[in-house]
């Protein structure tokens, strides 16, 4: 059993990126005060739609821009349901997610007559993926660095973007301080159901992004209920940091490890795929569990008075 | 004098269909602190949200200047002018002063967020109306007082011309409000006119230029000061004098109940919140607890209802120490608890009253028949404290939420009081609930003490009730026992405030016997 | 006062209605504009599921496992859990009772043994599984609603790798256990209704439940710990042990209908996704507001649409996957408390004035 580290390395980064956005797009909803398990669902949708905007519009950048108005949509749709109609948020992601989870199947049937992946009827589109000059030339640091796709460097960059948001503007101000006391920004005039909504979008559209790559760069087509799971694992990913962007990139780093691990040994050897098929979810329920037990030894060590 | 502010006929009924607001009629003239005086629940805060644009009412029309506005939401008000300082504080801990005071109209440099901007604003303000605050400081770092300057400031930078304070001094010893007081005549000269809520009638007095008088949603008239006494403000805010007096037998102490020895108990943030607290409960006596809110009174609380755990010391409970024992074994121990938030510790609102009058006991074997619950036995036990209590209900299966907050207290109290506990630890028992209620409850604290030998701990934030109520007072202060009076009701209410505020501190000696 | 509450209850009821309705509604929409020939399909839609007394009889069938996984939803949303591991349960527990009974096979058992175990086996396939995510969320305070889903995709991989390694029958074509003893299968009651005998599961399940909800300690106590967990605990109710032991009961009966599904329904376990009855179980105990009493009408609707969906597939080949985004608009409409709720304080205003002036009148 010889496994290629680099080229591990690389589908790590590469796998993790999908992560990425979608901690952040947790992360700028769990900011402004609300736990968006929708993530999942939306990315699943906005992966549909960028495999159908690429397919009618004939260009992979219409794609791109497809998934991110899928995702705009989507985010929208959970925002009136719980902003303005006032449904627990989180039954109305639970529904969400039921409805994008059939939705899809239900919408890529009626364009393609196929229930289970548009591969066949559906040109394949990708994002292109970048060569680094210079660095490309780097042996080991080359092969990882460098070649990636768009998109993925795309999401190191909404990292600091996302770090600078929150810190230095003033929409960011609002959604922290929304997010902290609700009632202390309503009593300035701040409106408490606009910055979520501006939350969901900016929400939205990084789950565009999430869908995009799914559909048009770690594959090349939609098939049914892609994203499996990977909307939670961000979501807890962005839990594990306490909602500071770059703590959840990290996070999700790891994560993309083991994603990459669980491929990489599918490819390679012949061990059960069942188990390495459960691989991220043990690690993120370990992650959990793990956080946990240091936040809540923490919290006893002071209360205890020992952190003195 | 010209008007700045009228609001003409408002009505506002809430969607459980309690009546807050009835035709009222209120306007507020430049240059002046006008009073806004009521019981708890005579619809103050309520009135003030519809000016601030909280709050939508059915009918009614408000003007400013004299012309007829529209106000659909704080930013409206904001826009003409209008200030409000909630009960409440509406600050963000983990921000700045500077961030907090001008959150929602934020100064902007190159389309960013201007931090530098902000805190030189805030200074600005801060100086020239001579309120000694620090724009970079977290709001989570500062004392009570200094919070509500922050929320003068937060008006004050929007332009506020017209500032409502909901029960300003509620919060603050005497010496603070004193120089809140100060600061609000500088802002009267300086054109800021000002509504003043509350229902401490000295205050009033000597602050105020006019006073409106709202009772059970209605508007029972606006007057001048001059030539108004308190007796006659408060006639017509109850309808009747006001009594405040218990008379009270000398109390036959016991065995000691509670014995709270060297407790400490340490919060998330490392800040001592119970600092070697030492004192004891006898038989028969009401041991009360005054104190500014927030000074560990709470935490006092919670760590002798068994809510929360401590770090070191003991608490004795009829001779057996609580340490980490379950909420159900301390009050199988004895201990009775009337929560400091009704709706949150008192009572679960969407539960029928029955289920919430035996929500302590149902679980005892003589509430069972068999496998099942004894049906019968618990509806008798409802229907006799409906009754015992006197609680104004359709049927004891009606949820608790429907009632009014007074009738939701008698629910818990019907729990409390008949829980068969010889301590009671009653936290803010009468907090914004009705007069006859609060009489009730107050006088039942004192009756049981005297009859069943009960001992009771009282904490308020309400000074006359633990005055009246209490044997023997204690002063809580940083989460010490900061004074000790062996008895309550000779003790001025300038010497507490002087306690409260730590202007005076007793040695052990001085306590020495009062613990 | 009095008023007021009629007023409300009456609101609920309507809210539910009026949010089935449109949901309905949307469903008719989709088939109308999507369809050939939208009036057959729709009528196909509303009236197929009834047209033959073996669909009606599906109904029931279907309305079956809905019925044992609502109530198991009403565990978890009464203490106000969105423990969702009741999805992988189901899975894992037909799996579970297909091995147990393979194992068992050759001693032969009669029904009478066989199928007791078997519940006995599900029960305690759901109760260990719902232990992972409740005894989380006790010791860890860890978030039920991300362990539950993560689990249940740790779930299906097991489940599969046992069907696949333990148990599959290598003399069929397709990936299926081998064929489970006869004692262990459920006869057909009713003649050409063709009903299961879990009917008789699934009545019992709602009986015990209902009686456990508002007759016993435990379930008053659970209701207590959902209404409001800190006064729960101030009258001193342990709100955590009390809603972990509830997760676990929900587990239990999800493990149940996983057994009832998989002893009426087939003769090999071949199931390697999980068969979104978990969430179905959701939507019954929204519909149903987390009663017992309500939830076999909301799996019998959810039933009924479901079959309507399949009818108009098997018709005019739409696929059955929109009853997921009906569903879905179902809970978003029951749920969101400002549908109607102008409706509700317009009426509660009128009545409240109404009785302001009969009082000034008497004063007067």
């Amino acid at each position: 059993m010889t496994i290629d580290w680099i080229a591990f390395i690389a589908e790590g980064i590469r796998m993790a990126t999908p992560l990425v956005f979608a901690a952040l797009a947790a992360l700028i909803c769990r900011q402004a005060g609300m736990f968006n398990m929708g993530v999942e669902g939306m990315i699943l949708c906005s992966a549909l739609g960028a495999v159908i905007f690429a397919h009618y519009g004939g260009s992979v950048w219409i794609g791109l821009l497809g998934g991110i108005i899928i995702g705009l949509a989507t985010g929208m749709v959970i925002a009136f349901a719980s902003l303005t109609g006032k449904a627990d948020l989180y039954l109305t992601c639970i529904a969400f997610n039921l409805m994008a989870t059939g939705g899809t199947v239900f919408v890529m049937y009626l364009l393609t007559g196929e229930k289970s992946t548009t591969s066949g009827a559906f040109r394949s589109y990708q994002i292109p993926t970048i060569n680094i000059p210079l660095i490309q030339d780097i042996p080991v640091l080359g092969r990882i660095v460098s070649g990636q796709s768009l998109l993925t460097y795309l999401a190191v960059i909404a990292v600091a973007f996302m770090w600078f948001f929150l810190k230095r503007t003033r929409v960011g101000l609002r959604i922290r301080a929304v997010g902290e006391n609700p009632k202390a920004a309503e009593s300035v005039g701040i409106s408490v159901n606009k910055i979520g909504y501006i939350s969901f979008a900016i929400c939205g559209v990084l789950c565009g992004l999430s869908g995009a790559f799914m559909s048009m760069s770690w594959v090349t087509f939609f098939m049914k209920n892609m994203v499996n799971g990977r909307g939670y694992i961000g979501l807890s990913a962005q839990n594990m940091a306490n909602g500071q962007p770059v703590g959840s990139a990290l996070a999700s780093l790891l994560f993309g490890f083991t994603d990459a691990l669980s491929t990489t040994l599918q490819n390679q050897t012949n061990f059960p795929v069942e188990f390495l098929e459960m691989l991220p979810y043990l690690a993120t329920i370990f992650a959990i569990i793990i956080t946990s037990v240091i936040a809540i030894n923490k919290r006893r060590k002071i209360e205890q008075g020992m952190a003195k | 004098m010209a008007e700045v502010m009228r609001m003409q006929d408002i009505t506002k009924i809430y969607p459980n269909g309690f009546v807050a607001n009835k035709d009222i009629t209120f306007a507020v003239g430049e240059h002046e602190i006008h009073a806004l005086v009521g019981e708890n629940g005579a619809g103050k805060t309520t009135l003030m949200k519809i000016l601030f644009g909280m709050e939508a009412p059915q009918e009614g029309k408000i003007f400013i200047n004299g012309k007829e506005e529209k106000i659909a939401n704080p930013l409206d008000a904001i826009a003409k002018g209008i200030g409000m300082v909630h009960q409440h504080f509406m600050l963000v801990p983990s921000l700045t002063v500077a961030e907090n005071v001008t959150l929602g109209a934020e100064p902007m440099k190159n389309g960013l967020f201007d931090f530098d901007g902000a805190v030189k604003a805030t200074q600005e303000i801060a100086d020239k109306y001579n309120f000694n605050v620090d724009a970079l400081q977290k709001v989570s770092d500062l004392s009570v007082g200094q919070m509500q300057k922050v929320e003068i400031l937060k008006a004050l930078y929007k332009g506020a011309k017209l500032l409502i304070l909901d029960e300003p001094t509620a919060v603050l010893t005497p010496q603070e409000t004193e120089e809140l007081f100060e600061q609000l005549f500088k802002l009267r000269d300086s054109g800021v006119s000002i509504i003043f809520i509350s229902h401490k009638l000295e205050e009033v007095m000597r602050i105020c230029s006019k006073v409106t008088v709202l009772r059970h949603g209605r508007c029972m008239g606006s007057m001048d000061i001059a030539g108004l006494n308190e007796a006659a403000i408060s006639k017509l805010m109850v309808g009747r004098d006001v009594v405040l007096k218990i008379d009270k037998e000398a109390p036959k102490l016991g065995k000691p109940v509670v014995e709270i020895q060297n407790v400490v108990k340490i919060n998330s943030i490392g800040k001592n919140v119970l600092d070697n607290v030492n004192f004891t409960i006898h038989e028969g006596e009401v041991v009360g607890i005054a104190g500014v809110e927030g000074n560990g009174q709470t935490e006092l609380s919670e760590v002798l209802a068994g809510l929360s755990s401590f770090a070191s010391g003991d608490i004795k409970l009829n001779g057996q120490s609580i340490k980490g024992k379950t909420v159900r074994e301390i009050r199988d121990q004895g201990m009775a608890y009337i929560a400091e938030d009704r709706m949150v510790e008192g009572v679960a609102g969407d539960m029928s009253i029955k289920m919430n009058i035996v929500a302590d006991r149902f679980t005892k074997p003589d509430f069972k028949k068999g496998m099942f619950m004894d049906a019968k036995k618990i509806n008798d036990i409802a229907d006799q404290y409906i009754k015992d209590f006197e609680i104004l209900c359709d049927s004891k299966d009606q949820p608790v939420r429907m009632l009014s907050g007074g009738n939701i207290q008698k629910v818990v109290v019907a729990r409390e009081f008949t829980s068969g506990a010889n301590f009671i630890l009653a936290c803010q028992p009468t907090r914004g609930i009705d007069v006859g209620t609060a009489e009730m409850i107050r006088k039942t604290i004192v009756k049981k003490s005297r009859e069943e030998g009960t001992a009771t701990l009282l904490i308020s934030a309400d000074l006359n009730e633990v005055l009246e109520c209490s044997d023997r007072l204690l002063v809580m202060r940083k989460g010490k026992i900061a004074a000790a009076f062996p008895k309550a009701n000779e003790v001025s209410e300038e010497t507490l405030g002087e306690y409260m505020l730590g202007v005076k501190e007793m040695t052990q000696e001085e306590m020495e016997g009062l613990l | 006062m009095n008023k007021t509450q009629k007023i409300e209850s009456m609101m609920e009821v309507v809210r539910i209605l009026v949010g089935l309705v449109i949901a309905y509604a949307v469903a008719l929409a989709i088939l109308f504009a999507i369809s050939e020939d939208p009036i057959y399909i729709v009528q196909q839609f509303v009236l197929g599921p009834f047209s033959s007394p073996r669909r009606i009889g599906t109904i029931i069938n279907l309305a079956i496992p809905f019925t044992i996984c609502g109530l198991s939803m009403c565990f978890m949303y009464a203490v106000n859990k969105f423990n969702l591991v009741g999805e992988g349960i189901f899975m894992l527990s037909a799996c579970m009772v297909t091995w147990v009974s393979i194992l068992l096979a050759p001693m032969n058992l009669p029904s009478v043994v066989m199928v007791p175990v078997m519940l006995i086996v599900a029960m305690l396939t759901g109760i260990a599984v719902s232990f992972i995510p409740a005894i989380m969320d006790r010791k860890f305070n860890a978030n039920v609603v991300v362990v539950s889903l993560m689990l249940n995709s740790v779930i299906q991989s097991l489940a599969t790798w046992i069907l696949r390694y333990q148990m599959r029958d290598s003399s069929i074509a397709y990936l299926g256990s081998l064929e489970t003893p006869a004692s262990i299968q459920l006869p057909k009651i009713f003649g050409s209704f063709r009903i299961q005998s879990g009917l008789f599961i699934a009545i019992i399940c709602v009986v015990v439940v209902a009686i456990l909800f508002y007759k016993t300690a435990f379930g008053w106590k659970m209701r207590l710990v959902g209404a409001n967990p800190r006064f729960a605990t101030a009258v001193g109710l342990s709100a955590v042990s009390i809603s972990f032991i509830a997760q676990l009961a929900g587990g239990a009966f999800a493990g149940i209908a996983g057994a009832t599904e998989m002893m009426s329904n087939y003769t090999r376990f071949q199931w390697t996704t999980t068969t979104q009855h978990g969430f179905d179980g959701l939507l019954v105990a929204v519909l149903a507001k987390k009663n017992p009493v309500l939830v076999p009408i909301g799996a019998l609707f959810l039933a009924y649409i479901r079959i309507g969906a399949d009818v108009v597939n098997t018709s005019g080949d739409i696929p059955t996957e929109f009853v997921t985004v009906i569903q879905g608009i179902i809970i978003l409409l029951v749920a969101a408390e400002s549908f109607l709720s102008g409706t509700k304080n317009k009426l509660i205003f009128k009545a409240a004035e109404k009785e302001e002036k009969a009082k000034e009148a008497k004063a007067a």
